[in-house]
């Protein structure tokens, strides 16, 4: 009786400090989404709003992928698994955004196309 | 492992009868979010890109967009994902009726984010933005839908896990019941988002006010009966005392339906700050 009341005791006590620790997260992200918008509207050099989004954005996602998700729990292979994704997908995106970024991947306007119809047309002829 | 062993606990993070100690379930989770990451980074990017170089005839965004809802729709997900990792924890302890109640917590926060939605697509297509209207609408709906659709799915299966709850432990015939029971949720799911929704429009045409609400209940009584019907006829249903089919063992299913939860949250997360944060700069 006292082996299984002092288990149950032992198997209480973590999931309580767990019930906390998803509570106060869930608080910390809310707080974190509050401040985001709060200084989108204040009055500073717009590289410094994108950095503090940026830096606010990976803290959230760091947060709920180890905490709610429980990889802060799980072995270690699942954090590799999940970050190769991870890092395939931001690789894609930055490699994407980097390409894109340069002069010659502006779309064309409809000046641009009619420009390049008579110069193809003055080629033809 | 050996003191799990000795007090008979189960080990919610490791399984020693696979090779890699990981539940197959779970591993497999794993590797499908990690593909999803790809889907949604690949997204991201094309509406960046475009972003970076609006098409002649693109909209201006910061007109378009209403951060106090999609704000409202960010803490309605955030609540939605402490609700899922609290019945994750519910399981853990076998504690059914929580389990339940969590469950419905999440799958009514889930289909209030899916309201929201609705409710700005319904504005987006008055303003003129449509799939094909412009490229921003092509790469905003193509993004913003995927996200949602991967709401709606997690909602279904939220729902399929709280009818799960309910199998009964000896080898009675559940099916039929559970088929019932998920009509009756399909049911009240389109039913309440109709209410929802077209009382929301209400309240932004007129104003909060008792006669926005008693215009709104004129013209969608049907919808607001059968949204009541279905809720009074599920409260029927949840009623069951008998044993059932679900303890600890099962928390590796709703673990791997956390995580599905969770990462729709994450990407949501992204996508607040990416797509519609960036645009008030």
């Amino acid at each position: 009786m006292s082996t299984s009341s002092s288990v149950a005791t032992g198997h209480a006590a973590p999931q309580e400090s767990k019930f906390h620790l998803l509570v106060q997260m869930a608080m910390i992200l809310a707080v974190i989404t509050g401040v985001e918008v709060l200084l989108v509207y204040l009055p500073l050099p717009k590289s410094l709003i994108l950095t503090g989004l940026f830096v606010l954005l990976t803290v959230k996602f760091i947060l709920g992928i180890f905490l709610f998700m429980h990889l802060k729990w799980d072995k270690l292979f699942c954090t590799i698994l999940f970050f190769i994704g991870l890092i395939l997908a931001g690789g894609t995106a930055a490699a994407l955004l980097a390409m894109f970024n340069d002069s010659d991947s502006v779309p064309l306007t409809s000046k641009d196309v009619s420009a390049v119809t008579v110069v193809r047309n003055i080629q033809a002829v | 492992m050996s003191t799990h062993a000795a007090t008979g606990a189960i080990d919610h993070h490791h399984d020693h009868t696979t090779a890699t100690g990981i539940p197959n379930k779970k591993l497999f989770m794993w590797a499908f979010l990690a593909s999803d990451c790809m889907f949604f980074g690949a997204l991201i990017s094309t509406h960046l890109i475009y972003r970076l170089h609006p098409t002649p005839g693109s909209p201006d965004p910061k007109k378009l967009f209403s951060l106090d809802l999609t704000l409202f729709a960010t803490f309605v997900l955030l609540i939605s994902s402490l609700l899922v990792a609290l019945a994750v924890n519910a399981t853990q302890k076998s504690s059914l009726k929580s389990v339940r109640r969590l469950l419905l917590g999440t799958i009514f926060f889930g289909l209030i984010f899916l309201s929201c939605q609705v409710f700005e697509y319904g504005n987006f297509l008055q303003e003129g933005l449509t799939l094909s209207s412009s490229m921003f609408g092509t790469t905003f709906y193509t993004l913003t839908g995927t996200h949602g659709c991967h709401v709606a799915i997690g909602v279904l299966w939220l729902t399929l896990m709280y009818i799960r709850t309910f199998k009964p432990a000896d080898e009675s015939p559940w099916i039929l019941r559970s088929l019932g029971h998920l009509l009756v949720f399909a049911v009240v799911v389109v039913a309440g988002v109709i209410s929802v929704v077209s009382a929301a429009h209400g309240v932004e045409e007129h104003g909060f006010a008792l006669a926005t609400f008693a215009e709104v209940a004129r013209h969608h009584l049907a919808a607001i009966l059968v949204t009541a019907g279905g809720l009074a006829v599920l409260a029927w249903l949840g009623r069951t005392r008998a044993a059932v089919d679900f303890d600890e063992r099962n928390a590796i299913d709703v673990e791997s339906l956390g995580l599905y939860w969770h990462f729709i949250d994450i990407v949501w997360i992204v996508i607040f700050t990416v797509v519609y944060l960036l645009e008030f700069l």
